[in-house]
């Protein structure tokens, strides 16, 4: 398909540009600058442009620009009549439009924001175009609202924790682009307001706890304040003129009403990732712990830091052959991995806890033995071969070998507990 | 397909090519119906040694891009976790509907059927053991013996204490050359010979199916050390190579990837059916039908056209593995070599034979002696890395009629197999352990402790013995012809005919049966147009 994209270099546009491309489709960046990230076609556009010429032949437009520097000329209608203009544009070449509006949108928003991007759905569902209200738009690069909450979070050591908290409905940028694709995709003959955000609202207290933790790993403390003082104060940036901090946006997440999104998920079909998953920088928590273990295995194995190839292929295989399920390991023996030693068969309190353990102990032996590296260490090619220091080495090795059975047969009960923490920390 | 063939075989293993061959000699219009299925990877380019160190694609011959080396890790043998043999292995319970109760189920569906991932051991059976034969089998024995080992090339032939255990030396290429474990084992073997024949072991050259000298197309060994991981030069002999050789004659034609399923009479001939990779089931009738599917899923065609659901015996030799250390050679480098058998021994025990054979360990993964050893993996792989080099690993075999394993059709037409060793086995292995320790320690090596391990009931993959072959036959035998009981113009010619296992390598007397079953049909068919 031939797609026309608004905000093409804005933080949704990058990431459903990337994602329409792998999908073989073909984009038109419609925006002030071009994009460089990748070469694509490119229509300049302002906000202010009387008139816009599509390509023909296109077939969607997907409106995702939007004023977000909040300057102090900005003027209600500009964006309005922008809208207005690629509606027109659009019809013309007779291309399906698709506006990414806001979960703010409302008639008498306290927002000029949610006021404009209610204007704009009115006119887009008038032209037969679809909207959707995306909940709020979090992980991977940190841009837009959550750009500026990890920017807070990463600075600030106490955080306010607003009382009343406002509840937020996030959405991961990878599973918005998703779902805005399917919605471009999709053959439906009618238009409608799509709503897309997580099904469960969670407490503004939360999303940014979870920010330093997941996202930042840092620890950060929270400050009740009451959320009428916070409203107060921002009146007075507003008055000041301040809008430029993206205080507005914050502001009107005080605003927001819990949205229905479980049956427009279900239509798309789409299934969102959990927000601990979606805050690491990889976008999934699960990836990580599965290249922790695999280093922690490895390293183990092989008495030095894997290459990251071998460390890619055990998560490829725990992916393949394990369904991406990790073992659980305590941070300690991940951070450590001599540790792992401590671990035998009487450290385990269930049979399937220990036999999974011995099976990725074996994966990683394989995988770090048919490596470069593997065939120095498993074979000792390259190494010095004394009859001394062989006999060295097997002293050692059973020294070793004795001290850690000693070790681990002590400890059975710490180990055993430490086992079960971080088998419940998750 | 109209029955434009005189013969038919299924199975393109070491049986099917070897009964091919005569009958194509013999003007006769051949089809040879197999699973088709053919290695999907290169085997690697460079010496073993030389691609551990330098290769960082070295995992995909070792593992496998679909991570077998992994998946497969609890299956019986290393050769099941290497990726450029799975193709050997892949799909054959499934596609022949065989099921295993306690016991291993191994065949294959590919083109050379199990030969392209065996240990290349070859013997030929005593006078006593052929006397199990009918005796118009065994007498014919002799002619095709020398005709397969001929064709297939074998090596070892040298005049030591197993040459009349083997009896190959008149058709067989030098040995090639051992590795200095090895050549240390058999160096004290001459000066100790006297004493350990006294205690019952002798020991010799192993005789392999591996050139040492160039044949055709088919290259010298030149020890690089991948025997196990694919060898370039075709030194081990698969009968896919005697595939390319049938693909010679103008008579013979090939229907690759078609699985039978099923044989029905239908006036007068046979209804062979079965289905393409492609999934589309059809038909081939044939008047003469040569079984060599291997021996399970050949005794399940053969049962169920027989609709006979008595069970029936499966010979498979009870098999153990051991490791030897020699500590003299402690501080030696690692260097490349054979890696099938080179040395070879018989025990005698007490109430039967052992046969084994000795390997290098450096063609195979480390990991595959991690895993068995109970330290903890790191220190594990300590020891293992300084230890390995002065180790060799062993096998030991003992007769097939100490497995109790029987075959039977249920009644969704599957092939049940299941089976236990007798109860002597425990004992024959144990004093078999204690006379390799014995007679090993006084050639300078130790058998390990706790590495004489006993392997599973069908582990060994030499299964036959399930219709034998007998001057008299009952339903579910086999006339001295080969010929099934109540399914007239169907023979077996595979593993399942033999009326005997005994402890050493069966393949070349499956080929040189086989090869003695393609004449006589040759000639009864010339007889029957003549």
């Amino acid at each position: 398909m031939r797609i026309a994209v608004t905000g093409a270099t804005g933080y949704i546009g990058t990431y459903l540009i990337g994602l329409a491309r792998t999908h073989n489709h073909y984009i038109t960046a419609v925006s002030r600058r071009r994009p460089h990230s990748r070469p694509m076609d490119w229509i300049p556009w302002e906000m202010s442009a009387k008139t816009v010429a599509l390509p023909p032949g296109t077939d969607v437009v997907v409106h995702l620009a939007a004023e977000t520097t909040g300057s102090r000329d900005r003027n209600e209608e500009t964006e309005v009549l922008a809208a207005e203009v690629l509606v027109a544009a659009a019809r013309k070449v007779r291309a399906k439009f698709i506006f990414v509006s806001s979960q703010t949108a409302r008639p008498h928003a306290p927002t000029l924001y949610g006021r404009i991007k209610w204007r704009i759905e009115e006119q887009v569902l008038a032209a037969g175009g679809w909207v959707v209200r995306p909940g709020l738009v979090y992980g991977a690069s940190a841009r837009g609202v959550f750009g500026t909450l990890v920017d807070i979070v990463g600075r600030v050591p106490i955080l306010p924790a607003f009382l009343p908290a406002p509840q937020v409905q996030p959405i991961h940028v990878h599973d918005l682009a998703e779902g805005l694709l399917r919605i471009v995709e999709g053959e439906e003959a009618s238009c409608r307001t799509y709503v897309l955000a997580g099904s469960q609202p969670v407490s503004f207290t939360r999303f940014l706890h979870e920010i330093a933790r997941s996202r930042l790993r840092c620890h950060r403390m929270f400050l009740p304040i009451p959320a009428s003082l916070f409203l107060g104060c921002s009146r007075v940036l507003d008055v000041l003129s301040l809008r430029r901090w993206g205080i507005e946006r914050v502001q009107s997440l005080f605003d927001l009403s819990k949205m229905e999104t479980v049956s427009d998920l279900n239509r798309l079909g789409l299934v969102l990732r959990p927000l601990n998953s979606g805050l690491h920088v990889s976008g999934s928590a699960r990836k990580r712990r599965m290249l922790q273990e695999g280093l922690a295995l490895l390293t183990y194995v092989l008495k030095t830091k894997p290459e990251n190839a071998a460390l890619r292929r055990y998560v490829r295989m725990i992916e393949q052959l394990r369904g991406g399920e990790t073992l659980n390991l305590p941070n300690l023996l991940l951070r450590y991995p001599a540790l792992l030693s401590l671990l035998g068969d009487s450290t385990w309190d269930n049979e399937a806890a220990k036999a999974e353990f011995a099976w990725r102990m074996d994966a990683a032996t394989l995988l770090g033995e048919a490596t470069p590296a593997g065939s120095v260490r498993f074979l000792g090619l390259g190494r010095q071969h004394g009859l001394f220091s062989r006999g060295q080495v097997l002293v050692k090795a059973a020294t070793c070998e004795l001290m850690w059975r000693s070790l681990s047969a002590v400890g059975v009960p710490l180990i055993r507990k430490m086992l079960a923490r971080a088998k419940a920390a998750l | 397909m109209s029955t434009k063939f005189d013969v038919i075989i299924i199975g393109s293993g070491p049986a099917g090519v070897s009964a091919a061959f005569p009958l194509l000699e013999a003007g006769l219009n051949v089809l040879m119906i197999d699973g088709g299925k053919v290695p999907d990877m290169a085997p690697p380019e460079q010496d073993f040694l030389s691609a551990r160190r330098d290769d960082f694609e070295q995992w995909k011959w070792m593992i496998g891009q679909d991570f077998c080396a992994i998946h497969m890790r609890s299956a019986v043998s290393p050769k099941f976790r290497v990726p450029s043999l799975a193709f050997t292995f892949d799909g054959f319970e499934q596609g022949n509907n065989i099921k295993g109760k306690n016991f291993v189920t191994i065949g294959s569906l590919a083109a050379g059927g199990l030969s392209n991932a065996w240990g290349c051991g070859v013997a030929r059976f005593s006078s006593a053991e052929l006397a199990e034969f009918p005796s118009e089998a065994s007498s014919d024995m002799e002619r095709s013996y020398e005709v397969v080992s001929r064709r297939i090339g074998i090596s070892g032939k040298i005049d030591d204490d197993m040459s009349d255990y083997f009896k190959l030396d008149a058709y067989a290429q030098p040995p090639i050359p051992m590795d200095p474990l090895h050549a240390s084992l058999a160096t004290r073997y001459a000066t100790q010979r006297t004493k350990l024949r006294a205690q019952g072991f002798r020991m010799g050259r192993s005789r392999v199916a591996a050139l040492s000298e160039d044949v055709g197309s088919r290259k010298a060994c030149n020890l690089s050390g991948n025997c196990l991981w694919g060898c370039r030069r075709r030194s081990l002999y698969s009968a896919a190579d005697d595939l390319l050789k049938l693909h010679r004659y103008e008579n013979f034609s090939r229907l690759a990837g078609f699985l039978v399923d099923g044989l029905t009479r239908r006036d007068g001939s046979w209804n062979i059916e079965g289905q393409g990779t492609d999934g589309t089931r059809r038909a081939i009738v044939a008047k003469t039908l040569l079984l060599a599917a291997g021996t399970l899923a050949t005794t399940r065609l053969v049962l169920s056209a027989l609709k006979y659901e008595e069970a029936v015996p499966v010979q498979s030799s009870p098999m153990a593995v051991f490791a030897l250390w020699l500590p003299r050679f402690l501080a030696t480098q690692r260097v490349t070599g054979f890696g099938l058998g080179q040395l070879s021994f018989a025990v005698t025990l007490a109430k039967a034979t052992a046969f084994g054979s000795t390997f290098s360990t450096t063609g195979l993964p480390v990991s595959e002696f991690a895993r068995h050893l109970p330290w903890r993996r790191r220190y594990g792989i300590d020891i293992l890395s300084s230890l390995l080099g002065s180790c060799l690993a062993g096998n030991v075999f003992l007769p097939g009629n100490l497995t109790a394993g029987e075959a039977r059709l249920q009644k969704d037409g599957a092939l049940m197999v299941s089976g236990a060793y007798r109860g002597s086995v425990m004992p024959l292995m144990k004093e078999a352990a204690d006379k390799l320790r014995r007679a090993y320690r006084s050639l300078g090596a130790f058998l390990l402790p706790g590495s004489f391990t006993i392997g599973a009931p069908g582990g060994d993959i030499h299964y036959a013995g399930t219709l034998p072959m007998r001057n008299q036959p009952a339903i579910g035998e086999i006339s001295p012809v080969g010929e099934v009981l109540g399914l007239e113009g169907v023979y077996v010619v595979d593993g399942a005919c033999l009326p005997i296992l005994p402890e050493k390598s069966h393949t070349l007397t499956i080929m040189a049966n086989a090869d003695r079953i393609g004449r006589k049909i040759a000639v009864l068919q010339r007889r029957r147009a003549g």
